[in-house]
This record gives structure tokens, sequence and C-alpha cells, in this order.
């Protein structure tokens, strides 16, 4: 699939600050790593940062192929590890600053996904600076990482905490396209394709600009730090697609009746058709097509009969239905730049082969921090919202030990019991990802 | 019941739960600590009704929270408010459409120089307050303009601002606890389904 949207408006952003992540979709096939490093000393950190700077790429022409780029995001603790003075450090939001292993009751990271079982360097304060890089070849990607690699080895003070590739043809180890949907940002120039909506204001997604209240979030000081930046949230999940695979072999007989399940839970077919627009079979023509994907809302589906009330994307993206909570739903939209690591299990698997896969969720944006918070405890681990008391999202929520189910609606509607957690996060961290001009700030 | 059946009946619970009741309430009449060692000792009960924390602060019993604050009001503040109350006759049905409000109330205190604002509400309140500031900005600041140093819904800094006021409840009981509006609300309309399906089959 084309998962390039154009430029067809004059972008009023000022895309040369701007990350490229921001605006940049992800080819398909993708290629890249997540690196985490550490700063052992501020001169060694400005450094670094003087080093990557010419190799982080802007959001100027972001809808015009590229082979590789690079991304570089920084948490509260790298803030601190730079040296940057308090009366900036005290401007940033207090989620932030205190860091996503804090906030693990805010976002219902208890049990198995609580932040003493995750994998380091996760919740430890030495994670500083988050590098990605994306590619859309294998030789692109192994010289761009190949060039960061060459920078950091020449700053002694700086230490590479860890290193994570990641890959997939554009659908995720489930089975599932993926990471396509996104919310068209005013002033970047983008098409909107049909089903879109209307572009939701710039300051949702890039601070500095006026958002949904009518003018910019708070934005951290001094303006040069703020202006342009956006924040970024990361939860790399461990995908259980064996634990998937049984429940839909429990609970349908033949392999129409799994996919159908299958697609109850997502709300989507494994091909990206949504159920909105194929609610009997699967139309893989529909689901590469981007002209069509997204081109439904729920209006003429308020019980969820074709598409869920509790699917996955229908929770995360309600579009037009009726909530049973006051909330504005364009303030709650993410970008989503997700990248999937690990070879993908075949539907017929129904045991674990031990090995690891799963997904890099990363979600970026002006809110994405409050965002995710308010997705964790309001639209993934309740169904509160649109009236499914505790029942949970079917994909990513923690689920009950005992006692859990999944509801497709229906005259009776169907009950699904035993769902399990389909995925255990291994640990997270929110960054702040600056413009351009910024990086060049904090660099000196 | 006689003191003495009384005291007879208090015997029979669970050491622990006297001890309890002994060293927190010494001075009660017997009665009385049968009553409450009773209620230690139903842990189902207590259970369903356990006392948990609604976010930064205030108390949380299932999915019900409860909120207080007391907020010092501008000079003409109370009188601005009256006013608006006796338009609506004191009626704020529209809140309805909040859908996790359970009740609230506007008290004027110390001769109209602070407000007193307490809610029963389902959740966390302040993961909703940025929806407040763009779904019904209007309204919130219409209200709340009338206290000293209101910030305006959509500020960064009105969380903290109401955090400052508020109260924690040091007891709270809600009878239905896992009864959020949301729920009621789809008992309310499961019900009228079996009385009008009970209607039509006499
Ligand atoms: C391992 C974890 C996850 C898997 C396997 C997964 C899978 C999917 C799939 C298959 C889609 C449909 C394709 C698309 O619209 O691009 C989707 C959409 C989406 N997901 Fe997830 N997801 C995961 C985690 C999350 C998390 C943690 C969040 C947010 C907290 C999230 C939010 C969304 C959103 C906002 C959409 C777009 C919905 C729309 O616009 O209609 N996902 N996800």
């Amino acid at each position: 699939m084309d998962l390039f949207r154009r430029i067809r408006r004059k972008p009023t952003l000022e895309l040369e600050d701007i990350q490229a992540t921001v605006l940049r979709a992800r080819p398909e096939p993708y290629f890249g790593t997540h690196a985490i490093l550490e700063i052992t000393d501020p001169a060694a950190g400005k450094e670094l940062l003087r080093r990557l700077a010419p190799r982080v790429t802007s959001a100027a022409r972001w809808d015009e192929p590229q082979p590789s780029w690079m991304a570089l995001a920084v948490t509260y603790q790298g803030l601190v590890a730079l040296g940057v003075p308090e009366s900036s450090l005290s401007s940033f939001p207090a989620n932030f600053r205190a860091g996503m292993a804090a906030r693990a009751e805010r976002l219902r990271d208890t049990g198995p996904n609580a932040p003493e079982h995750w994998e380091f360097p996760f919740g430890t304060a030495r994670v500083h600076v988050a590098v990605t890089v994306f590619a859309e070849n294998e030789a692109d990607w192994q010289s761009e990482v190949a060039a960061y690699e060459r920078e950091l080895r020449e700053v002694p003070g700086v230490n590479l905490l860890s290193h994570q590739d990641f890959g997939a043809d554009g659908f995720n180890v489930f089975g599932y396209r993926d990471g396509f949907s996104q919310p068209v940002v005013e002033g970047s120039g983008a098409e909107p394709l049909p089903g879109d909506g209307r572009p939701i204001k710039a300051g949702e997604f890039v601070l500095g600009y006026p958002s949904e209240t009518g003018s910019p979030l708070a934005t951290p000081a001094p303006d040069v730090l703020g202006r342009n930046g956006t924040y970024v949230v990361f939860r790399k999940y461990h995908s259980h697609v064996d634990a998937f695979n049984r429940y839909l072999h429990d609970n349908g007989r033949t392999k129409a009746e799994r996919e159908l399940l299958a697609a109850k839970l997502v709300g989507r077919w494994r091909s990206g058709a949504p159920l909105a627009l194929a609610p009997d079979r699967d139309d893989a023509a529909l689901g590469a097509d981007p002209k069509r994907i997204n081109d439904f809302d729920y209006a003429d589906d308020p019980r969820g009969l074709h598409t869920p009330l509790g699917s996955h994307i229908r929770r995360m993206n309600p579009r037009d239905t009726k909530l049973e909570v006051l909330t504005d739903v364009n303030i709650r939209r993410i970008i989503r730049r997700s990248t999937s690591y690990g070879e993908p299990l075949p539907a017929d698997a129904l045991t674990d082969d031990g090995r690891p896969r799963g997904l890099d969720f990363i979600a970026l944006g002006a809110r994405a921090i409050d965002n995710v918070e308010f997705l964790q405890s309001e639209w993934v681990n309740s169904g509160n919202f649109v009236g499914l008391g505790k029942e949970k999202d079917p994909m990513i929520s923690l689920q009950d030990k005992k006692g859990a189910y999944f509801t497709v609606p229906g005259s009776p509607p169907r009950r699904i019991q035993n769902i399990q957690s389909f995925n255990t996060l291994l640990g997270g961290e929110y960054f702040f990802m600056p413009g351009l001009s910024a990086i060049d700030w904090l660099s000196r | 019941m006689s003191e003495q059946s009384a005291l007879e009946k208090f015997q029979t619970l669970p050491a622990a739960v006297r001890e309890k009741v002994e060293t927190a309430i010494s001075d009660a009449k017997i009665e009385l600590k049968l009553r409450v060692g009773l209620m230690l000792a139903d842990q189902k009960e207590t259970a369903e009704h356990k006392v948990t924390t609604a976010g930064r602060v205030g108390a949380k019993s299932g999915e019900v929270s409860e909120l207080t604050v007391i907020m010092p009001l501008k000079s003409d503040g109370a009188a601005r408010l009256r006013k608006f109350f006796k338009v609506i006759d004191g009626n704020l049905a529209g809140a309805g459409q909040v859908g996790t409000l359970h009740n609230m109330r506007f008290v004027f205190l110390e001769n109209d120089t602070k407000l007193l604002f307490a809610t029963a509400y389902d959740g966390e309140w302040d993961p909703y307050i940025d929806d407040f500031a763009t779904k019904i900005p209007e309204f919130m600041d219409y209200l709340f303009r009338n206290v000293e140093g209101w910030p305006g819904i959509a500020s960064p800094d009105v969380k903290d601002f109401i955090v400052k006021y508020q109260i924690p409840a040091e007891a709270w009981f809600v009878s239905h606890p896992n009864l959020t509006v949301a729920e009621a609300n789809r008992l309310k309309r499961q019900d009228e389904t079996v009385q009008s399906f009970l209607a039509d089959l006499n």
C-alpha cells in the first residue's frame, strides 16, 4: 500500500525545524533500530547532540520517499543529565518529569506489566536519550546505523544501554496491517483522504501552535526549546500470538469463524479492511486501498453490530460513536509510529516458540503523555465510556486472570469468555522530541 | 438487645476485630462496639465498600469518588452565582451530559465569602479536565470565574488550582460502589425493555 499522503496545500508549520517522524509515515517494508543512551556528564551529552544534530532529519518534504532517517528524543532525566537549567526543567509537565514507571498506577501498569518486571534499561533513571533509525531497505538501514554509531564511539561519556532492531512488511506480529490510521495535522499540507475527518489543530501535535482549545498548549521554556517539539510515549510489548491463536481456535470451528472473530476483536480484518465497510468477509483490495480503508464512521452502527463497541479500533478512535461520558475525541488523537519486531507467528501456531516478538508502541503528540494515560485508564482498561462496564480492550488491556470476556454484539450478543492478555508490557519511557533548533540549544 | 447479650455476641467476634474496636472506641457503649465489630468482621461487605484514593486527592469506593472543595469567592461572586442558580431554579439538569456525575452541590459559606462545591462522580476527575476545557469551557468558566484566582478551565494550572482547595473526605460510603452512572443508565434501559416485554406479554 502506498502510505504516503501527498502535500497538496502550502504547509504553514515550520517543517524545517520539526523532526521528520512527526509527519513522515514509515514505509512498507521498513527496517530500523531503537537505541537508548546514557549521558554520564553534561559536556559529553552536549558533544553527542552536536555530532548527531546534522543526522536528525526534518519534516521538510515529509511526503517524499527517503531511504533512511533518524529521530532523537530525550527523557526528563536526560535533560537533567545535559545540565538544562532548573527554570527550564520545571516548565515541563509533571507526568513527563515523573517518568512512565512512576505513573504506573495511572497507566494501569500493574501485575505482569508493573515496572518491577521491566527489561533493562526501562524505568531506570539511566535512560536519557533515544535514537531511532528508520529505513526503507536493509542497506540504507545498516549505513545509517553505522553512521550514528561512529559518532557515538567518538564520545566516551555516553553509554549505549540497549540496541533493538525492528522491521516488518507493514503487518504486525499478529498478522494485521497496522499503523496506517493517523490524524490529519492542520498546517502540515497533507491532503485529507476520504474518511479522515477534519484536520486537527496543529498545536495538538506540535508545541507552539494553536490547539483545539484555541491557544497553544503549555510549552516548555525557553521558547527555543519548546517550540516545534512534541512528546513521545514509547511502550515495548511482547505479543502472545499463541494465546491469541488459541482464543480464536477455542471459539471458532472453521477458519472463516476464526477470522471473523479476529476481525471483531480489532474492528478490521487482517488485510486492514474495516468491518464497517466489509462486515461479513475480508476484502483484501479494500485493505490495500488508502482511499477507502478509512472511509467510514459508526453512525449507522450504534449498537456495534458490525464493529463491536469494544473492538480495539473503535475504542482507540470512537469517531462519531455516542459516548456515555463527556469526551472530546478530537483531543484524544495520537500520531502512531509503532514498530514491529520479531517474526510473526502463523495463525495455526497454538504453542509459544519462546522467541521475542511484539510491538514497540510509539505515540507522538503535544498531549501524547496525557492521552496515553487517559487511553489506558478510560478506554483500554475499562468499558464504562461505551456502556460496557468492566469489559476491556481485547488486544492491549491487562485482563483479569479469571472471568474476563469479549462481547460480540448481536441478537443475542455473544459473550466470549476467558480472554487473556495478548500483550505484556516489557517497559517504556516518556520522551520529549525537540525541534532541530532546540537540539542545537541543548547542545550548547 | 440487652447489654448482656450484646456483650456475649461481641465475645464471639474474632480477637483481632475485638482488639481493634477496644483500642479505637473504648469509650463507646457495648451496643455500638458490637455494631462496629460486626461491620469489620463482615469481610465481603467491607471489601465491596473498600475505600481507596481517587487520583491525587479524595476518597473512592469501588468506582465512585468524592470531591469536596472550599474556594474563596470574589466579592460579588456569591451574588452572581445566586442570580444564575435562580434563573435555572437551582436545577442543574444539563450536567447529566457529563456522564460521570452522580450528584453535585454548591453551598455558600461564611457570609458568602466561600463556595463549597461537592460531588460524587465516577473514576478520577483529572483525566477529563481537558475535555471540559474544549467541550464546555464557557460553562466551567462562567461558574468558576467567581472564584478568587480561577486560572480558567483551559489553563495548564487549573488542576493544581483545584487540588489546592480540595479537602479529602475522612470517611466515604456509596451504596452501590460498582454502579457507575453509565452502568445505571444501561440497567435503566434494560429494565425498560423488560417492563415493555412484560406489558406486551400480558
Ligand atoms: C501490541 C500492541 C498493539 C497492537 C497489536 C495493536 C494493533 C492495532 C491494529 C491492527 C490497528 C488497526 C490498524 C491501524 O489503524 O493502523 C490499530 C489501530 C490503532 N491502535 Fe493499536 N495496537 C496496539 C497497541 C496500541 C496502544 C497501546 C494504543 C494506545 C494506547 C493503540 C492505539 C491505536 C489507535 C489510536 C489506532 C487507530 C484507530 C483508528 O484511527 O481507527 N494501539 N492497532
